[in-house]
């Protein structure tokens, strides 16, 4: 699978465990008090809160908006006071065929390579978490939670995955989030456990598989002066002008939420009918395996019983019992089937529903406002 | 070539000889804002003592050659001083494999340095990348970050052409290039994003926005431009300002536009809309509160 390849690789990548502090070194610089309270070396200070680089944040737009299917990519910064920078980031390969250990280990080669170049240009070159592009905000899958559950064993902090909604970005609202997992869906997935009762145990449902941290964006004040230049608007010099064009601006403003057009409804309605369906399936494959399980069972107690009553009836007779067999061998229960993935889906038609709703509101007071002019 | 032919056979001859058809010259350069966010995040990091920084531009070129798109971009180490510039050559393969993995589209088209004078090592630096990109040529983006004093932020691109009678690599031309700010309409909201970012105090804002407060920042927008057109049109009635006509003829154009659509006859279209907006917004709800309740009822089983 490309999940499991890519998780290898990530996981061939990855430093081991969080840096160990490296053993006194005989020469200390005086650490000014002031920053005293900042040093963090055993990763004590809790996140409190996600801030995402300009540069990052456009690096992740162009690269979800280049290729169609999902992307990833690696974050890379710094932790600083319970704040977790991501000053740079890079865009991984796609994994277009399940080259299993080849690629795997191609793709820990470039990740390396490509941190040791970054490292050259005194770029930040730790990796904190990794991105991933989605549309219509169904971010829930395999393939998110099992990297970020190598992740969070791995990195300093446990990492985050910050997530992009394409199409929410399409419509005129840039959306990030950042995520980890929470300690109770990560013990039960360290586990691999899901049957019923370890979600019951660890009260598991899909929205408490990931927990969000606040997310800010930053631009820096360099960015920022530029961004103002290229904002600045200046009389055109042509001498006949529309109203369009009598300023001209490299970035003029824009003003496409209020655009009218419903595009993107009719594709939301048709993947919440889509991942119910995929729901059903496997929520059939589910009872289907449980209604076996408890076939079998009930056939292992009715041998038991049968048994114990023959037993009774022997000793009534004064003759010996008969030894009680090891039913487990008689009969294969089987597992009980891990109820991960129809956990993900249901998690997948709710974030549909909620993009849906959402969309569905704005176009009410669209309306309304239209109508009103 | 026919040596010691006539004048005119040997003139004809010569301005053919150049047996490949030199490429075109590009004539119009569109860079994507991540190539120049990209070099404003090296500026920002390099050594104090480095007066100015440089890097390969990744991106493509039209079918004729004429025009460049230059979608992003990486930092080269190099150092220069009164005797000599180095551009670390390994470093910039390197990095050109590691890119080409990800984009393979995405191919070398020039070279960009921070501020804008172009000096001797500017030619020679434009030599070596128009090796890498031979046989097209390469483009030179000059980022000035306007950090310095009294220098404007601004973007300018040039293309070389060989000077002299000699052609020598420290000595070129550099020709400017029109260029211009190029991204997709969908990444449009992200740059929008960044912009209100530098505008808002600390240089930071919360995320995720709501599409709601979205909407909600936008007409607040359109309101206050609103009440601008309104304040100056009452003070040209009042008399204290002279009305500018071309702004009056404007203003006449927006709002003509604006009123056409009025009166009667879009009820049943707004009705029937309305519906069908309210269904989506209960279906939606419904499926919600169905996931929720499949979640919950998952762990009663038991």
């Amino acid at each position: 699978m490309a999940a499991t390849s890519m998780a290898a690789a990530l996981a061939a990548s990855l430093p081991a465990a969080p840096v160990a502090p490296t053993p006194a070194a005989p020469t200390y610089e005086a650490i000014p008090p002031s920053m005293s309270k900042v040093i963090d070396i055993e990763a004590e200070i809790p996140l409190q809160v996600v801030q995402l680089d300009g540069l990052v944040v456009t690096k992740i737009l162009k690269h979800s908006k280049e290729s169609s299917a999902t992307v990833h990519g690696l974050l890379l910064g710094l932790d600083l006071d319970g704040t977790l920078e991501v000053s740079n980031s890079f865009a991984l390969p796609h994994h277009v065929s399940d080259e299993d250990e080849k690629s795997a280990k191609s793709s820990a080669r470039y990740q390396a390579s490509m941190l040791r170049s970054l490292r050259e240009v005194q770029a930040d070159d730790s990796v904190v978490g990794f991105y991933q592009a989605t549309s219509l905000g169904a971010f829930f899958n395999q393939n998110l939670v099992e990297i970020q559950a190598i992740h969070q064993e791995k990195l300093r902090h446990g990492g985050v995955v910050i997530v992009h909604d394409l199409s929410s970005t399409a419509r005129g609202n840039a959306s990030f989030r950042a995520f980890r997992l929470t300690p109770s869906f990560l013990d039960a997935y360290k586990k691999s456990n899901f049957s019923t009762s370890s979600l019951v145990n660890h009260r598991l449902t899909f929205s408490s598989i990931l927990e969000e941290i606040p997310l800010q964006i930053r631009t820096n004040p360099l960015l920022g002066s530029f961004l103002e230049s290229l904002t600045k608007s200046t009389p055109s010099l042509l001498p006949d002008t529309t109203p369009e064009t009598a300023r001209t601006s490299v970035l003029p403003p824009s003003f496409s939420s209020l655009d009218l057009g419903t595009t993107g409804l009719t594709r939301n309605l048709e993947q919440i009918i889509e991942a119910v369906d995929n729901y059903r399936t496997e929520e059939g494959n589910l009872a289907y395996l449980s209604r076996q399980i408890a076939r079998e069972r009930a056939r292992a107690d009715m041998y038991v019983a049968k048994r114990k009553e023959e037993n009774a009836m022997r000793v009534a007779q004064d003759l010996p019992p008969l030894p009680e067999e090891d039913v487990a061998r008689l009969f294969k229960i089987p597992a009980e089937p891990s109820r991960l993935e129809s956990m993900l889906l249901l998690g997948q038609i709710d974030a549909y529903g909620k993009s849906l709703e959402s969309t569905a509101s704005s176009g009410l007071i669209k309306m309304y406002g239209v109508r009103s002019i | 070539m026919a040596l010691g032919g006539s004048s005119a056979v040997h003139i004809q001859s010569s301005t053919i000889s150049p047996a490949l058809p030199a490429p075109r010259t590009p004539t119009s350069i569109t860079i994507h804002p991540v190539a120049l966010f990209s070099i404003l995040d090296h500026y920002l990091r390099r050594n104090d003592e480095q007066p100015r920084v440089i890097g390969t531009l990744l991106g493509s070129r039209s079918p004729d050659n004429t025009q460049i798109h230059v979608r992003s971009s990486f930092a080269v180490l190099h150092s220069e001083n009164e005797e000599q510039v180095a551009v670390d050559m390994e470093y910039h393969r390197t990095m050109y494999e590691l890119h080409s993995r990800v984009t393979p589209k995405e191919t070398i088209v020039g070279w960009y340095s921070t501020g804008s004078n172009l000096n001797t090592y500017s030619a020679l630096i434009q030599n070596f990348y128009s090796q890498e990109t031979a046989p097209h040529q390469a483009i030179h983006v000059a980022l000035n970050t306007g950090a310095e004093e009294g220098e404007e932020a601004g973007v300018q691109a040039y293309v070389s052409s060989p000077v002299g009678v000699f052609p020598k690599p420290e000595n070129c031309i550099f020709v400017p290039v029109p260029v211009r700010l190029q991204f997709q309409e969908a990444e449009r909201s992200g740059l929008d994003l960044l912009t209100q970012t530098a505008l808002s105090p600390n240089s930071t804002t919360a995320q995720p926005v709501t599409s709601i407060a979205n909407l909600d920042a936008t007409l607040n927008t359109v309101s206050q431009m609103i009440d601008r057109v309104l304040a100056y049109v009452r003070q040209v009635l009042a008399g204290e300002v002279e009305g500018d006509k071309a702004l009056g003829r404007y203003l006449m154009d927006t709002l003509g536009v604006a009123a056409i659509g009025e009166k009667g006859g879009e009820d049943k279209a707004f009705n029937a809309s309305l519906q069908d907006t309210l269904m989506i917004s209960y279906l939606a709800n419904l499926v919600r509160a169905q996931a929720e309740v499949s979640a919950r009822l998952a762990l009663v089983t038991s």
